[in-house]
């Protein structure tokens, strides 16, 4: 079966303080345990131990951790990075605090990759018996979830074969410079593992910047509601309520107490590797990344952390 | 209290105590090229060409380089002025977007300064 989906995004912030505080109480994310400078969280909609880990000293992203469904699925993934030439790592269980063992490697776009097979069972908050469909007392925007994540590295088609090759992934949507693959350019390129639209997407820049970590919502007026406790929490907002041409998302990006760009992000069509790829052409990009502004803010290729 | 001069057009913004240079400029209605504003990004610098100031929260190393932290690089969104500062953009124009506020602050100064040369007789 392979990956099922990004478990953690560990991001490095300034002031822990001040990061607990926007996680915890304007996202509305769970803190679940903290140890030596990190504070973990996970989504109420989440039933593993953790999808965030905050990490204080610094900006950016530290690593990030795919969950795969069996044991086995690490020692094929292992051989299959082996053989694309990766440096494949073992870690071991509780290298992070209840995850798994696995493997750790370092991408082509210098951004540090787990895979794991398990992590300590929590439960999400409404549980698994004659559940109500949210919990009563969510904290601000109450986000159920980690979403994806957007990175950046300096050649986006070697990291789109890495993850097809390596992780099973398959891109639904690709900004390139020609519609022929084989002449085209990579400029960007959105990839997954399952019906999700995206886990992980890859966007020209420089090595080992984080771009966003998104979190799920799941409609227009949960994006507006959002946006309102932004401006209640004196969130700066980067762009948004809009929508993205790529992926149909509705978002807006705004950005953490230590500068990291996130994103809540709604909507998006469901993915199927029989899909043929959505592909953009650089002319339309603005169009492809904010539908109705139809322009790229100055930020939105400079400002990664 | 400090008073941010622009070089080279000379002029002169008026800032509250512990206010930011950016959050200053901003409020004084001007614009320039920013980014997260939450000091992680890097983009909002400018050269102090006079004057002292200091961060008001932690900042990235890799976001201001050990040399950056004594060259007069000055992260504007973090960079709260110790004294009156003199300041000069890099890449980036110092937009005027909103006169009104530009009179407020105008204002502001001469309030301000109007006290102190009181203050200064008694």
């Amino acid at each position: 079966m392979g990956i099922l989906r990004m478990g953690y995004a560990h991001v490095r912030v300034t002031d822990l303080a001040e990061a607990k505080h926007h996680y915890a109480n304007t996202l509305g994310l769970y803190e679940t345990h903290s140890e030596d400078g990190k504070v973990f969280f996970k989504g109420w909609d989440e039933w593993d131990h953790h999808s965030l880990v905050l990490e204080e000293g610094g900006v950016g992203v530290v690593k990030y951790g795919f969950k795969v469904e069996k044991p086995e699925d690490i020692d094929e993934i292992e051989k299959k990075g082996q053989q694309f030439g990766l440096t494949m790592e073992r870690m071991s269980a509780g290298e992070n605090a209840e995850v798994s063992d696995g493997i750790r490697f370092t991408t082509p776009s210098d951004h540090v990759f787990e895979v794991y097979h398990s992590q300590t069972l929590i439960g999400t908050e409404v549980g698994t018996h004659n559940p109500e469909a949210f919990p009563r007392h969510l904290v601000g925007v109450g986000v159920p979830g980690l979403d994806h994540s957007l990175i950046l590295a300096e050649d986006v088609r070697t990291m789109e074969n890495m993850l097809t090759e390596v992780f099973g992934f398959y891109a639904t949507e690709r900004v390139q410079t020609d519609l022929n693959d084989d002449d085209a350019h990579y400029i960007a390129t959105w990839m997954t593992s399952n019906n999700q639209i995206h886990q992980i997407a890859v966007l020209e820049g420089p090595q080992s910047k984080l771009h966003h970590v998104a979190f799920k919502l799941q409609d227009w007026a949960e994006v507006g509601h959002a946006g309102d406790l932004f401006t209640m929490d004196d969130v700066p907002i980067d762009i948004g309520p809009t929508r993205h041409g790529i992926t149909r998302g509705q978002t807006i990006y705004f950005f953490d107490p230590a500068g990291n760009r996130n994103e809540v992000f709604a909507g998006g069509y469901l993915a199927y590797p029989d899909r043929p790829t959505v592909k953009w052409t650089p002319d339309q990009i603005a169009k492809g990344i904010f539908y109705h502004a139809r322009e790229i803010n100055e930020r939105f290729t400079t400002v990664s952390t | 209290m400090p008073n941010l001069t622009i070089h080279p057009t000379g002029e002169v913004v008026y800032l509250e105590p512990g206010e930011t240079v950016l959050g200053g400029l901003y409020k004084a209605g001007y614009a320039y090229t920013i980014g997260c504003r939450r000091g992680g990004c890097a983009i909002c610098k400018v050269d102090v060409l006079d004057g002292e100031f200091s961060y008001d929260h932690p900042v990235a190393d890799s976001v201001i380089s050990e040399q950056e932290r004594t060259d007069g690089t000055c992260l504007s969104c973090r960079a709260v002025p110790d004294s009156d500062v003199t300041i000069e953009m890099r890449d980036s124009c110092l937009r005027l977007v909103n006169p009104f506020l530009r009179q407020i602050n105008e204002k502001a100064r001469l309030r301000a300064e109007a006290l102190a040369s009181t203050t200064t007789k008694e």
